[in-house]
Formats: C-alpha cells, sequence, structure tokens
C-alpha cells in the first residue's frame, strides 16, 4: 500500500490576496528541507503532499517537517484508489496494533462516490469492529483515536489517523531579516528559534574573545548556531574579533563600565553588519531584569547606540520559560557548558545596574570609538551552515 | 610547536606504529580464529602480555594482563569487579575513572571511603593506615602518580603496609601516569594496576589491567570470553602490538628518560618568574608533570595566549575540563585564586632543554602581559 505525507498550514489561511506568496515560499522551505531525500511533493488544496518516498526515509522526513516554520500539522497516510472495498484495507491497516475507542470521519470531495461520507464511516467502522473487536469500540464523543477518510477528486483517497503537531508561525523568509546576537549563553538561541518560528530569515554574529575566549567557546556558539538554522533553512555566523576593544575598555573606563559599554560597542557593530548583510533589525536574547545588563536602564543605554528596531523575543519571559524551549530545540545541553564567554573574564566586580546615559557617554569619550569598531569590523569570519 | 601536555596525551611512537603496522596490512586477523593467521595474532597478543609483565618485572606465573580500551575502562573493571565484601577506600587526588567508580559503588549501596591529600596532592598515608586498622575494608585503590599534580604515592610502601594491618584487603592503583615513566619496584603486595597506551607514545583505545592470577574478578563487559572470560570482544590487535613497542621503547631507556625529563622540569621550575606563578607540583613529584598556579590570572587564558604562539599546556585536567575547577586541586585545599590560574606542563621522553628554555621564556611574557591586561 503507497504512503503519502499530507501537510497543512494554518495561519497563512488569515492571509488574504497576498496568500500565494505565503504558499509558495512554505512550499519552497519544505522543498528545500527535503533535499537529499528520494520523494515526490505537489500542493493540494491548501495542503502538500508528499509521495513517493521510502518507508526507511519516513524518520527524517518526520524530523525535517518539524522544523519547518509555517507546517501546522501533518499527517502520514495510506493512499489507495476510490474503490470502498480499499479503502476498508487501509482502514483496517491503520488500526493494526490499537486499542481503545475509535470514530471514523470521511471526507468526500468526490461527491460521485457511493455510499455518502456519513454511510461510508459507518461502514468501514462496522469492518473494523468485526476484525478488532476485542481491542477496539467506537466512541462518537471521546475516541481516543479518529480514522479519517479524505476521498479527493482526482481518484486517491488517504486514510489516517495520527496528526502530529508541527511549528506553526510563518514560514521563513515571509518576515524580514534580522541578525541575531548570539552569545553561547541559553537565551540567545531562543531568541533565534522565536524569530525564525515568526518568519524571519536569520544571521547570527558573534563577539570572540580570544584568548579570553577559547576555540571551545566558538566551537560552542557553531553548535547552536547550527541547531538554529536548521529551523532557519541554512544560516550564515559571523564572529567578530572583540578581544582589542575589551582590552581598550579595560584600560581606559572605569571597571563598573566595562559590560555597559561592551553592550554598546556590541550593538554599534551589529547594527552596521545588519546595514551591510540587508538585514533590517537586531534580534537579542535580553530578559528584562535578568541580570545587570538587562535591567530597562541598560537596556536603554545599549539601545540608544542604533537606529534599527531591537527585537527582543524573550523579554518578558523567565528563565524556566527560557530553557523549556531551549530543551525544545536541543540547545539547552551545549548552551550550559562552562566554556569561559564574552562576558566572565572582565566581569566587574559590581557592574553598573542602572547606568546613567550622560555619563556613560562620558566615560566612552576616552575610546576611539570609530577606529575599534572599523578594525573589529574588517575581520570579520564567516560561517555559513 | 612546542607540545607540553603529555599527560593529555603523547605522540604515538613512528618506530612502534610502523613496526606494528603489519598487523593491519597482512596479518589482520581475528586472534580467536583457529587459521594460521588467527593463531599468529593469537600468539602476537600473548608476546604483547608478556612483555608488558616484564617492563615491571612481573612473573606471568603470578600477574596476568587484561588488555582493554583504555585506562578508564581498567580502572572500572578493577573497582567495579572484585566482588569484594567490606568498605571500599580510595583518596581524593583520583583521576574520574576511579573516582566515579567509587561514586558508583556508593549508588550500589556499598560502603565507601575518601581519604585526603596533602598539598602537593599525595595520599595522607597515615590517615590510610589508621583508616584500615579501624575498620573492615576490604578494597583500596590509591593512585600512582597524580595527573594533575605529579605527586608520586609510594604504591609498592602503601600495599605492603596495608596487607600487613589486613592481608585479605584487594589493593589496586592507578599507573596511567606512571607506566613507562617512573622506575619503581613492583611489590607483590599490589593485586591490580591499571595502564594506558596513549599516555606513553602507544595509541588512544589501548589499555591494560595487570592483575594477579589469584585475585578473582568478574567481568564488566560479556561476550566471546577473551582474555580469560574478563573482557570479551575482539581484541585491538594493533592498538595492542604498538602499545607492547611503545613500552618496550620506554623501558629500554627508562632511568635515563627520567633523568633527562627530570633536568628539564627543574629548569622550568627554576626559571618560572615566581612573582606570577606558584609551583603547585611537590618537589619529588613525577618530573613529567608540573602543576603550577598564575595566580590571580586565569589559567585558560594563558592556556589560549600560548596556543595562539604554538606552544601547548594543559589547564588541569583535560578529561574534566567541562568543569570549571579541578576536583582534585581543591581537595588539596587551594583557593578560587590559586584554582583560577592552574596550568598543567607535562612533558614526554622527547621533549628537549630547549624547548623549556623558550617555554619558559614566553610563558613568563605571557603572563606578565595579562597581568598588565587584567591589572
Amino acid at each position: 500500500m503507497e504512503s503519502a505525507v499530507i501537510i497543512r498550514y494554518c495561519e497563512i489561511h488569515l492571509k488574504g490576496k497576498n496568500r500565494s506568496f505565503f504558499e509558495k515560499l512554505l512550499q519552497t522551505n519544505i522543498e528545500n528541507s527535503l533535499s537529499g531525500i528520494k520523494h515526490t511533493f505537489k500542493p493540494m488544496h491548501s495542503r502538500y503532499l508528499i509521495e513517493n518516498f521510502s518507508e526507511e526515509d519516513y524518520p527524517k522526513i518526520r524530523e525535517r517537517l518539524h522544523k519547518i516554520a509555517g507546517v501546522h500539522t501533518f499527517s502520514r497516510a495510506l493512499v489507495v484508489p476510490n474503490d470502498l472495498e480499499r479503502i476498508i484495507d487501509a482502514a483496517l491497516e491503520i488500526c493494526k496494533g490499537k486499542s481503545g475507542s475509535f470514530k471514523v470521519e470521511t471526507n468526500r470531495a468526490d461527491k460521485t462516490f457511493s455510499p455518502n461520507s456519513v454511510e461510508t464511516s459507518a461502514l468501514v467502522g462496522g469492518k473494523i469492529l468485526e476484525k478488532f473487536e476485542k481491542n477496539l469500540k467506537v466512541s462518537v464523543k471521546n475516541a481516543d483515536f479518529t480514522v479519517n477518510i479524505d476521498i479527493r477528486e482526482d481518484g486517491k483517497t488517504f486514510v489516517y489517523s495520527e496528526t502530529e503537531h508541527g511549528l506553526s508561525g510563518m514560514p521563513v523568509g515571509s518576515s524580514g531579516r534580522g541578525l541575531l546576537l548570539i552569545s553561547g549563553g541559553i537565551d540567545s538561541p531562543v531568541a533565534g528559534f522565536m524569530m525564525s518560528k515568526r518568519g524571519m530569515k536569520i544571521d547570527c554574529i558573534h563577539f570572540h574573545s580570544f584568548p579570553y575566549t577559547g576555540e571551545a567557546a566558538k566551537e560552542k556558539v557553531i553548535t547552536l548556531t547550527k541547531i538554529i538554522g536548521e529551523y532557519n533553512g541554512g544560516i550564515n555566523l559571523y564572529v567578530v574579533p572583540f578581544t582589542e576593544i575589551q582590552e581598550e575598555i579595560h584600560k581606559k573606563c572605569p571597571e563598573e563600565y566595562m559590560i555597559t559599554l561592551m553592550r554598546r560597542f556590541m550593538m554599534r557593530i551589529a547594527e552596521r553588519l545588519a546595514i551591510s548583510l540587508g538585514d533590517q533589525a537586531i534580534i537579542t536574547g535580553e530578559s528584562l531584569g535578568q541580570v545587570a545588563s538587562q535591567t530597562i536602564e541598560s537596556i536603554t543605554s545599549s539601545n540608544s547606540v542604533v537606529k534599527m528596531p531591537v527585537l527582543r523575543p524573550v523579554i518578558a519571559f523567565d528563565k524556566l520559560d527560557i530553557i523549556a524551549i531551549a530543551n525544545k530545540i536541543n540547545t539547552y545541553e551545549t548552551s550550559i557548558l562552562p566554556y569561559e564567554d564574552c562576558c566572565t573574564v572582565f566581569l566587574p566586580k559590581f557592574p553598573l545596574i542602572k547606568p546613567n546615559l550622560e555619563k556613560v557617554v562620558k566615560n566612552e569619550s576616552n575610546l576611539d570609538i570609530d577606529g575599534l569598531i572599523e578594525k573589529a569590523m574588517s575581520n570579520i569570519e564567516k560561517y555559513s551552515f | 610547536m612546542i607540545y607540553f601536555d603529555n599527560a593529555a596525551t603523547t605522540k604515538p611512537s613512528v618506530n612502534a606504529v610502523k613496526k606494528a603496522e603489519q598487523f593491519i596490512n597482512e596479518e589482520y586477523f581475528n586472534p580467536s580464529a583457529l587459521y594460521r593467521g588467527g593463531i599468529f595474532c593469537a600468539k602476537e597478543i600473548a608476546a604483547a602480555r608478556e612483555s608488558v609483565l616484564n617492563n615491571l618485572g612481573l612473573s606471568s606465573a603470578n600477574y596476568e594482563v587484561i588488555f582493554t580500551s583504555c585506562g578508564t575502562e581498567s580502572d572500572n573493571l578493577a573497582v567495579l569487579c572484585s566482588g569484594k565484601r567490606g568498605i571500599y577506600v580510595t583518596d581524593n587526588g583520583e583521576h574520574s575513572a576511579v573516582y566515579k567508580s567509587f561514586t558508583e559503588l556508593t549508588n550500589r549501596k556499598i560502603d565507601t571511603h575518601f581519604i585526603g591529600l596533602n598539598k602537593d596532592g599525595s595520599v595522607k598515608t597515615d590517615e590510610l593506615f589508621e583508616f584500615v586498622k579501624n575498620n573492615n575494608v576490604g578494597f583500596v585503590s590509591i593512585v600512582h602518580v597524580n595527573n594533575e599534580t605529579g605527586a608520586i604515592n609510594d604504591v609498592s610502601f602503601i600495599a605492603d603496609e596495608l596487607k600487613k594491618i589486613n592481608p585479605s584487603i584487594i589493593f589496586h592503583s592507578d599507573g596511567v601516569q606512571a607506566y613507562g615513566k617512573i622506575p619503581f619496584a613492583f611489590s607483590d603486595n599490589i593485586d591490580m594496576y591499571s595502564v594506558s597506551a596513549h599516555k606513553i607514545n602507544a595509541l588512544k583505545g589501548c589499555g591494560a589491567l595487570i592483575k594477579k592470577r589469584k585475585t578473582h574478578i568478574l567481568p564488566l563487559i560479556f561476550g566471546g570470553g577473551q582474555e580469560n572470560g574478563v573482557r570479551s570482544g575482539t581484541e585491538n590487535v594493533f592498538g595492542i602490538k604498538i602499545f607492547q613497542y611503545a613500552g618496550e621503547e620506554h623501558y629500554s631507556s627508562l632511568r635515563e628518560d627520567f633523568e633527562k625529563v627530570n633536568n628539564i622540569n627543574s629548569y622550568v621550575r627554576e626559571n618560572l618568574d615566581k612573582n606570577l606563578f606558584d609551583i603547585l607540583s611537590g618537589s619529588n613529584a613525577s618530573p613529567f608533570i608540573l602543576s603550577v598556579s598564575a595566580k590571580g590570572l586565569r589559567g585558560e587564558v594563558i592556556m589560549h595566549m600560548l596556543e595562539d604562539g604554538g606552544i601547548i599546556v594543559g589547564n588541569g585536567s583535560a578529561c574534566s575540563s567541562r568543569n570549571r575547577h579541578s576536583r582534585v586541586l581543591t581537595a588539596c585545599g587551594y583557593g578560587d585564586n590559586v584554582l583560577d590560574g592552574v596550568i598543567r606542563i607535562s612533558f614526554s621522553t622527547s621533549s628537549t632543554l630547549e624547548e623549556a628554555k623558550e617555554f619558559t621564556v614566553r610563558i613568563n611574557e605571557t603572563a606578565r602581559k595579562l597581568k598588565g591586561i587584567m591589572g
């Protein structure tokens, strides 16, 4: 018996005249994601259909579908001709090994098919009961599972019972482009995932402070970026050498301003890189009040050096909520590896919690801001995944 | 490149690898097979066992060699599989291979006890003997050379004393950092001794547990009954032969190499800037390991700065670099200030005095520079 995967979307249904743009984008994203797996793909009445794949590839297909923003649900179905006997065979196959209560629901797009939907459900349900009477019973109101029969106009019927939830959200590429500041911690990868889910195409920027941070810290960021890339249809990482900037701040500015000033440099560099890449927003993993650099005063200080919108998808999330998402997307275990990250070596004993913008600007005036930024930007390393 | 992280691993001996090549190119047979090639491989493994025993001055009448996949496996086998009753005793300076095996014993509701360390990482032997006198101890495991500080525990003396107190004790020692490096007289009161190939210029993926024939242990890995049924799995003939050849190279010049490395170690000790570095290794530690601390600075940062200039050192134990501070050095009683700055410099028999000279200049410069930056 042939099998197929039926893929459904959700929010795209709300779109008006530009709906086909979103549909095509999602279609392209799914097709790109399935590259390397032999299959055929076709759109089908607000759904997509994957067919002609080999059984052993299904786990791979399933895993990839779970990472495509815009996929609301998908079901693996058996495909048979519009023939009652064959439909019954497929329904029996689907019920093999199951127990509990079930119901049958029939959707008949092919109105020439006889019997009608209600009768088909009853007939198929009867056959299922007959064969599996020891394990199954009918319950229309509280069924443990539903056997769906979808009789299409093109002569094919899909029979399936299990529907899995995808990421939902919007297809990547439908909501512009953003540059994610990725640190190697728990929050920024989650922020990147969340924006991917809302359809934003993402680039990543990381500030690397060799020798204060080692290769292991960079590898950790690379691993995290790759994971985000799986939700983003591939991704680029830009690694900016940050050592000299840190050393200059350390030498010329009061200790407690270290983090505040570092954040301002990071934002400035991010904006310049974003403009050069055609990114329209900066994304950070800041969560209000989580650390000294994430109070509203600190955010004001770092935000004031850029004009571009700064998106902070986890700003109102508690740490535990962020960790829950990090666990779900598999970044948590990597994020908690204890390699020195950007901040730990130069961490002041008492960082400013509520920096005063005027004083920040005054303290920063000891530095050759543009010179340092230009030097850092001319040595950016690019990684593509 | 100056490679001074030889306690983590060593460069495989070109000669040993070349000599063993026939075991991948021609004699690739399964040593359990009954045709000529298989029998040949089995004989060659038997020769490798003899060689390991011979290096330590042991006789195959009393001792046997069980080849394993690594030192860690040997330690696990020794600690977890003797089935001995009574309290299991070890010390706080053990490599994780023994330490975590003891944690596992605790999980299995077996009584365990850990002996404290002196400041140099050596075991407090008085505390050990006192504990054994007053308790029903069944098993003792004491590391021969501490892999972080290089402290040498006189395991032959310890074994002799323990057996005087309680002859039924099983005594094991982790000899991974000692085998092929430290000359010593192997006491016949040592029941089991773990060794590893890649620490003496052979390959990763090969180790051995040297065991008294009359010490009974149960398998950790079950299967085809290789290694007298104690360690099933087709033997790593290529790895075992390289282990044998590299071991023979080491033991052919053990004392000369020991003296040579001792000179290199002394040079570095004497020429490190004492305003920047504290020496953590004791004066009678293994010359192969020199643990120092750049007080108030970060060891990992110095490691990276040196790496940038082609010098490789370790920061603490590479096997546990997921943890910020070394468990062993914490047990020695050092505070955060010292622990943050720990660097492990470890030599091999092919290290040279010239390398040591350049190294000392560079590490002093590096620490001075970092101190200037970090204040």
